[in-house]
């Protein structure tokens, strides 16, 4: 019934749509879904799009196993974060996120061998502007109405992105959102907005770039930076003077199954704070916004098999329970440095005075 | 039996022609000469008389000059034909000829008793929907102020509005006046009205058809009723003597006051006596205060304590007025009591069919679903004839 | 509305008033027997009806439709699309340097490609870049292609995606089209979520002709078509043990906590004064028979956004009417929260793991609430 004889899908819709009229509705509905999603403010360059020249000589040198990253970290270390609130003047909060950038990518800084970074940190930037009236035509609300944004800037990834948010962007603002709903006090601010955007300057990659593509092409990546987000979320709020129940932190956790962790089995073992970049395969994975002073998730998110995770022998909780202990773990390992780093901006303004 | 999962396909089919059965016996039971005239009299629509039964939008009602046009209905300058707007029942006020339809919104009229909910709060008053097309309003003026009946409204019982009702409130209220676009103007200048607590709430079918089907801000309407289509039936509140009375449960449930707004939303709640009411935030209260007290227990937002008990029968009536809305039995106060005594005696026929043990017949018992509502349907439809 | 959706865009705030909600959560929460408004025990979901096949322009199609009225299609539709190898993938092909990414560099070919599987979902009201239904198409997406089987010896390997490869250079494209047919009265993810799955279980593709690595050509006979996901065969007579070997598509349940009770299926108003709100991702394993966990997702719980109650002790307009309070605020264990018995506090902070525990537990035990729900769909006649 169905012979495909053309390369491309879009020459394949067309030759559908000859054939047959229930082809028809399927397609055209398509091509709806498609304009629905371009930016009709801007002049667009032609869908396509083209790949960037990749020379030879650094694909060969790029590919050899020496230069992948590897984690050199234990499995329950985290990377260091650099955090510091306040550094936007206009908005009511603000909070700069930056995590440490792994060994290998530090050794490739420090003598450069291929044009291609071997893994890249997250850095963020996060702006809270409230709490401020809601616009006259908006309803009645009890609570503080929350807003979260969250947009890659288009350099963030090595594949660019568009300026219009697309459906991940979306997801990690709802994501966000449900967690810092969760914190904050609400109902002390009636009638009231607040607009929290972050924008992320250079996102966690999903995978090493050298791997084929398709490896795994879950978002893992995506994790990270919704545990970053959160953090940088949480302080900025703590600036802006937002009333919460506690610093918010962000962790995540992941199952990995590498060759060269458990030196002797490919046993999938639980990581705190995954970079993927360092990891061949990840089997699951994990981020919860953890409130430490209530011992509370507002937010989780997990996906992928856990089932399969070796944890240790005493050790009667089921993957996903192993996995969630990580990731609030982590969240903890966050929450000190969050802590920290609102005091420091308060002592340096009571200094100031 | 935790799960009821699925009547597939083929039973799909079978609830739809139960349903125009049900609907068929029930017309039958309303209007008997109607549906046996139906034909004949169509017959004679040319013969200059009126056509009395169902009529279709478009269709010509009478040629007869003698009449009036009334609700539902158009005529053409050029002739004297009444033509129908609406699909639905033809009725005759002495020589004034309308069209009730069978399905429409709540149209409000100057005394119903309703049941609204508070949308949105103005400077003044309320704005509250009341399942009409129109928001209906609620003055601050309409209301009893608290600390006395006689006292003169100020400008900070203005300020202070949303302390008397907020949004999303609900209110029993009555329709004190119909503006000329239809929407109403409600008070609850009596101690029987104001804000509801210690219940449930429901949305039904109101007076003259489906209002709830629409509406963006209702509860919740029909979680148990299998199938869509049936709550657009005849079914639904019907304006009666009584909207309110007081139930007395069975299972150790007590006392509870059902309201049935004739808008088609509907209150189930424990019995609130009004001195007891009064008597249970404060002691010994002087019976010359007590008009007081209850006056202003009317905007508490606190619920009292409630038995479990009690909430079980709450949700078993709330349960078998969704019954009587899937079948498209009307909703008063003899049909809701015959639905409750009904569901009683199914739950005993269904008690001795199954031995087994206590636990798993306990699970979902209180459900009234599928088999259990049709035999319902059809104890109620027995008893009210 | 529109502003309701802005403030709150994975869940809608319904109107309650603060006594409805009060009284909903003290019933729903009524330790081991709640009181659910339509009086479900809370495991039980509501009944629904079911069909598949109804649409004969696509590979497979669904419709259920619950007890509220509210109605869900899903279509799928399958193209056969040429897979794009990346440079480098042929560029270690050609040079045969890549010797330690064997496994990597198969896996495009054998493992497929999650964005092999396009899911768009539409609900009336909303627009398609919502929070709402991209929300949705994500979570249910992301447990599809995250499926993966680990059976060696079946079609699945690599569960949906691997299913999806034809040949090394030829894949099929999945389109699973969702519609919502009216607005939701509650949060429709459950609905969508059991209408796919049936969709996906009654999908067919064309059966391959072509060998290997040619071009692909299929038989025409639509009724040699094969399931996407294979059907148990009716010969086989030890039923269960058969059934279980095979790969089925997820189910996503939605779960709320309510006091120290879980419960299943809510509709709109249990949902509004949920302590949390979890969805969860839910997979038969193919190998051991029993259920598997896909996915976890918080969803914002609409109970942190609604009125609060006012405690009669401090209601402006009963003062001087009332006695000085003798409500003592009581200790809520669930939320940790002082709370006045029958006054509605909107909920705040978040959930404890061990509820979470609990409730994937419930969700994935033996015997338990996903078994019955995935059973009852493979009972569905799939025609």
């Amino acid at each position: 019934m169905l012979r495909a004889n053309s390369a491309n899908t879009q020459d394949f819709r067309f030759w559908a749509l000859d054939v047959s009229d229930n082809f028809v509705y399927l397609s055209t509905f398509h091509v709806k879904e498609i304009k629905m999603m371009a930016d009709r403010r801007r002049i667009n360059g032609p869908p396509g799009g083209t790949r960037p020249a990749v020379f030879a000589s650094n694909l060969q040198s790029g590919t050899s196993a020496t230069d992948r990253a590897q984690r050199q970290r234990q499995p329950s270390e985290l990377r260091k974060i650099f955090l510091k609130t306040g550094l936007i003047p206009t908005a009511s909060g603000s909070s700069y996120l930056e995590f440490e950038p792994s060994a290998s990518l530090a050794a490739a800084r420090a003598n450069p061998k291929s044009l291609i970074p071997p893994s890249s940190a997250l850095k963020l930037a996060c702006t809270v502007h409230g709490p401020k009236p809601l616009p006259r035509s908006a309803a009645f609300s009890p609570n503080l109405v929350l807003t979260t944004h969250v947009k890659y800037a288009p350099f963030a990834a090595r594949q660019r992105k568009g300026h219009i948010r697309d459906s991940s962007e979306r997801d990690l603002g709802v994501h966000l959102e449900t967690a810092l709903r969760g914190a904050i006090i609400a109902e002390r601010w009636p009638k009231s907005g607040l607009d929290i955007t972050i924008t992320i300057l250079e996102a966690e990659d999903d995978r090493w770039w050298g791997s084929a593509p398709d490896s795994h092409d879950a978002s893992w990546g995506m994790m990270n930076v919704l545990a970053g987000c959160i953090t940088a979320a949480s302080a900025a709020i703590a600036d802006a003077h937002i009333d919460c129940l506690d610093l918010v932190a962000g962790g995540v956790a992941a199952i990995v199954s590498d060759e060269t962790t458990g030196a002797s089995t490919g046993a999938p073992k639980l990581m705190l704070d995954t970079d993927p970049a360092e990891h061949r395969s990840i089997l699951s994975a994990c981020v919860v916004a953890y409130m430490p002073a209530r011992d509370e998730i507002t937010e989780l998110w997990l996906k992928g098999d856990s089932s399969k995770a070796s944890l240790e022998n005493n050790d009667d909780r089921t993957g996903h329970e192993a996995l969630i202990d990580g990731a609030v773990d982590a969240a903890r390992g966050a929450h000190t440095v969050l802590a920290e780093a609102v005091r420091e901006s308060l002592l340096r303004t009571v200094g100031q005075i | 039996m935790g799960i009821i999962i699925l009547p597939p396909v083929v039973e799909d089919i079978i609830p739809h022609h139960d349903e125009s059965d049900d609907s068929m016996s029930v017309d039958s039971d309303e209007d008997v000469e109607m549906s046996g005239v139906r034909a004949p009299k169509r017959a004679r629509i040319g013969n200059q008389t009126v056509s009395t039964g169902v009529v279709t939008p478009g269709e010509v009602v009478t040629d007869d000059p003698q009449w009036m046009r009334g609700h539902g209905t158009y005529m053409t300058p050029l002739s004297t034909s009444i033509i129908a707007t609406v699909a639905g029942t033809v009725h005759k006020t002495n020589k004034l000829l309308s069209v009730h339809p069978l399905r429409a919104r709540y149209t409000p009229e100057i005394g119903d008793l309703v049941i609204g909910r508070i949308v949105e709060v103005q400077s003044k008053r309320w704005k509250v929907d009341v399942a009409a097309p129109l928001l209906a309003q609620l003055p601050l003026s309409a209301i009893n102020l608290p600390g006395g009946i006689l006292r003169r409204r100020t400008s900070s019982d203005e300020l202070q509005i949303r302390t008397f009702f907020s949004e999303g409130d609900l209110v029993v209220a009555e329709v004190q006046s119909v503006h000329q676009d239809g929407s109403a103007s409600l008070h609850t200048r009596s101690l029987k009205y104001g804000k509801l607590r210690n219940g449930v709430f429901l949305a039904v079918t109101g007076t003259g058809g489906s209002g709830a089907s629409s509406s963006t801000t209702k509860g919740g309407v029909g979680d148990g009723s299998l199938r869509p289509g049936a709550s657009s039936g005849m079914g639904g509140v019907v304006r009666s003597r009584r909207q309110v009375w007081t139930v007395n449960t069975h299972n150790g449930g007590g006392e509870v006051d059902v309201i049935l707004g004739v808008n088609g939303y509907i209150w189930i709640s424990k019995h609130a006596d009004g001195a007891a009411a009064a008597s249970s935030t404060t002691e010994n209260v002087s019976i010359t205060r007590m008009e007081e007290m209850v006056s202003t227990s009317i905007y508490s937002s606190q619920n009292d304590v409630i038995a479990p008990q009690t909430r079980r029968e709450i949700a078993r009536l709330a349960q078998c007025i969704q019954v009587l809305v899937q079948g498209g039995v009307r909703v008063d106060e003899e049909t809701v009591m015959g639905a409750y005594e009904a569901s009683l005696q199914v739950d005993l026929e269904v008690g001795d069919d199954e031995d087994e043990d206590e636990e798993t017949r306990h699970e979902g018992r209180e459900y009234l679903e599928g088999a259990k509502s049709r035999r319902i349907l059809e104890l109620v439809v027995q008893h009210v004839k | 509305m529109s502003n309701q959706r802005q403030a709150s865009s994975a869940s809608q705030v319904p109107h309650l008033s603060p006594a409805e909600l009060s009284y909903l959560y003290t019933s729903l929460s009524l330790p081991k027997t709640p009181i659910r408004p339509d009086g479900r025990s809370p495991t039980q979901f509501r009944p629904l009806t079911a069909e598949t096949n109804i649409l004969p322009g696509t590979n497979g199609s669904a419709r259920i439709g619950f007890a509220d009225g509210t109605q869900a299609i899903v279509g799928v539709k399958a193209e056969v699309e040429k897979t794009v190898l990346s440079n480098e993938t042929l560029a270690r092909n050609d040079g045969g340097a890549g010797h330690e990414h064997g496994d990597q560099e198969g896996s495009a070919a054998v493992g497929g490609h999650g964005s092999w599987v396009q899911m768009s979902i539409e609900i009336p009201g909303f627009r398609d870049d919502d929070a709402l239904p991209v929300f949705l198409s994500e979570m249910m997406r992301e447990s599809l292609v995250g499926a993966v089987g680990t059976d060696e010896t079946s079609d699945m390997t690599g569960g949906l995606k691997g299913r999806l490869v034809i040949n090394k250079r030829w894949h099929w494209r999945l389109y699973i089209d969702v519609l919502l047919l009216s607005q939701p009265l509650a949060y429709p993810l459950p609905l969508l979520s059991l209408t796919t799955h049936l969709a996906l279980l009654s999908t067919k593709l064309p059966k391959l002709k072509s060998q290997g690595e040619e071009d692909p050509f299929f038989d025409d006979d639509w009724a040699v078509a094969e399931y996407l996901y294979p059907r148990p065969s009716l010969s086989s007579g030890g039923k269960k043990s058969a059934r279980s070997s095979f790969v089925r598509p997820p189910v996503t349940l939605l779960v709320i906590s309510v006091g120290d009770n879980i419960i299943f299926d809510p509709n709109r108003e249990e949902i509004a004064v949920a302590d949390a709100v979890l969805a969860i991702s839910i997979t038969r394993d193919s190998e051991a028979g029993n259920l598997k966990l896909l996915s976890i997702r918080t969803v914002d719980p609409p109970s942190r956004l609604t009125p609060p109650g006012v405690p009669n002790s401090e209601n402006v307009s009963m003062l001087g009417a009332v006695a000085p309070t003798e409500d003592v605020a009581v200790l809520n264990p669930a939320t940790g929260e002082e709370e006045v018995p029958g006054v509605w506090r909107p909920r705040r902070g978040g959930v404890k793991r061990s509820v979470i525990a609990e409730m994937v537990k419930t969700a994935l035990k033996k015997g338990g609430v996903g078994e019955e729900v995935l059973e009852g769909l493979e009972g569905v006649e799939v025609s």
